[in-house]
């Protein structure tokens, strides 16, 4: 126990360190380093969140600091067309995704056409999700329009294999002054998968390694000319490969497929923003269990959002949001039945309605505050082989509370 | 009050910008005048009146909506945002100093430090 608590005091003791470091890394920088070849931007923040009823942040329930997001980036121009840019982030979500340091996103960037209505780029390396309304930032806490994301899209036991990849990728974009504006991405790559994250997906029993083989992504946005709507498509296709140990794994070598169809909308007013992402997830599993093992699925996620500006600073938040595992078991009681009772049929959907609030500070000081009631347990970890012990509630709530800094 | 003017550096040889070239040009989609120079964009603090006037008046485009967009640029590694300074003033200067820059003023500026161009619907 004490050997716990003092890892515990460790932690919190870096982090802290991390945070002070951060914010006077940032007033120093904010003066000096915003030049026209050379910029450097950060940002930390640190909240508290409580979970009831389910092991999304921590097993035992308590209220959990483990809700820490620190990152230093810097944008360096070579030449006229070529750039370098680079972010390290480090994060801690408790059991929500592998905690520590890591390179966010570190690319050449090459500018090979530009005029006044096209803009073609390159991104060479480890480039971010371009394709969702918030998958770019998902760890960028002020840009995110609440502290948890919806579950649907942005599920955190995903999150390292969907929050940017190592490859490359095109994005064009055309502003016509008749139609509005376009973007175009598309990227292929793939990600390193850490042991933690294969026990997120899978369960502790998993000792193999997991492999991301295959990942082609592509999104296309139009905001009509002078619109305050914005229309987007994505789609997602890749393929993991499973490699089990030949004693003691619980699995054997299996191969998933993810693919993905997600279609969004923004308005932004004045005072009011609406927004919404619907999708439809096909999840494949072959051999796994035993040899011609086959379960090919598909999910369905929908959620919509408005946010209203009470005033420049103040600013609320409305959310809904559902989420069923199986398009054809939305009760999941094909789930509980196929289990022989082992996992209950609230494993089968996951529907949250989010209240928040966010209040600036200052320019660069935000303090946000949110509560989540769940229904369901089908986007908690570990996916593969469910933790019906733990999640023995049907419905769980959550609220979080989070200050942040950014220069 | 004053109209927000907008200002560019002496060697940019436009007269005139519709709303919509500006709101590219502020929105980072366009990054070169029309000559192949690069364009340096200014601006100040969102909370600023003059950052909000400029933003409203000007681009037609609600500074939260801009912010939202450099944002992504700058933490995503996508691109590069505007160079924020901290007073009209040193706007100014900072328009007046920077080849191909492109900044706002309220402020009558004296025509010989800057160019002022005219806006078209």
């Amino acid at each position: 126990m004490s050997s716990i608590l003092k890892s515990n005091f460790q932690r919190i003791k870096m982090r802290t360190l991390l945070i002070l470091n951060m914010t006077s890394v940032g007033l120093m920088m904010s003066g000096y380093c915003q030049g026209e070849n050379f910029q450097v931007h950060g940002f930390a923040a640190q909240g508290i969140i409580d979970v009831n009823g389910s092991n999304y942040v921590n097993d035992d329930g308590a209220l959990s600091t483990e809700l820490t997001e620190i990152g230093l980036n810097a944008s360096y121009s070579l030449t006229q067309t070529l750039r370098l840019a680079g972010q390290i982030v480090y994060l801690d979500g408790g059991n929500r995704y592998d905690d520590g340091v890591r390179v966010d996103y570190a690319l050449l960037d090459w500018s090979a056409y530009s005029n006044e209505n096209w803009q073609v780029n390159f991104y060479l390396g480890r480039y971010k999700n371009y394709h969702w309304l918030y998958s770019s930032t998902r760890d960028i806490p002020f840009t995110r329009p609440s502290i948890i994301l919806p579950q649907s899209v942005y599920f955190d036991g995903f999150r390292d294999i969907s929050v940017g990849a190592d490859g490359g990728a095109l994005k064009i974009s055309h502003s016509s002054d008749t139609l509005g504006n376009f973007d175009f991405n598309i990227s292929t790559g793939s990600s390193s998968i850490s042991n933690e994250q294969t026990k997120i997906v899978m369960g502790d029993f998993a000792l193999g390694e997991m492999k991301h083989s295959y990942d082609l992504q592509t999104s296309l946005y139009w905001q009509p000319l002078l619109s305050s709507w914005r229309f987007g498509l994505a789609l997602l296709d890749s393929d993991f490969e499973y490699e089990a140990v030949a004693q003691g794994d619980m699995f054997i070598d299996a191969d998933i497929t993810l693919q993905r169809v997600i279609a969004n909308v923004l308005y932004e007013g004045e005072n009011w923003e609406f927004s919404g992402e619907v999708l439809q997830e096909r999840f494949v599993l072959e051999d796994f269990y035993f040899d011609n093992f086959h379960r090919d699925s598909i999910g369905q996620g929908i959620y919509v959002q408005s946010r209203y500006k009470v005033n420049s600073d103040l600013t609320l938040l409305a959310r809904y949001e559902r989420y069923y595992a199986n398009k054809d078991d939305r009760s999941g009681r094909e789930l509980e039945a196929s289990t022989g009772g082992f996992v209950p049929n609230y494993f089968g959907y996951q529907h949250d309605a989010t209240l928040g609030l966010s209040y600036d500070l200052a320019d660069n000081l935000r303090l946000q505050f949110e509560y989540h009631y769940i229904e369901g347990a089908a986007r908690l970890t570990p996916v593969i082989l469910p933790n019906p012990e733990v999640n023995d509630n049907e419905s769980w709530q959550l609220w979080a509370m989070h200050l942040m800094y950014w220069f | 009050m004053n109209a927000v003017d907008v200002i560019v550096h002496l060697s940019v040889s436009e007269n005139n910008v519709t709303t919509s070239q500006l709101r590219r040009i502020y929105t980072m989609r366009q990054t070169q005048w029309p000559d192949g120079q690069p364009i340096v964009v200014f601006v100040l603090p969102k909370q600023h009146s003059l950052h909000q006037r400029f933003s409203k008046e000007r681009l037609q485009i609600f500074p939260y909506q801009l912010e939202r967009i450099w944002n992504k640029l700058t933490y995503s590694g996508l691109g590069v945002a505007p160079i924020l300074v901290s007073t009209p003033e040193a706007l100014i200067v900072a328009v007046m100093k920077t080849p191909g820059a492109i900044g706002y003023a309220e402020t009558i500026v004296d025509k010989g430090v800057v160019n002022v161009i005219n806006i078209e619907k």
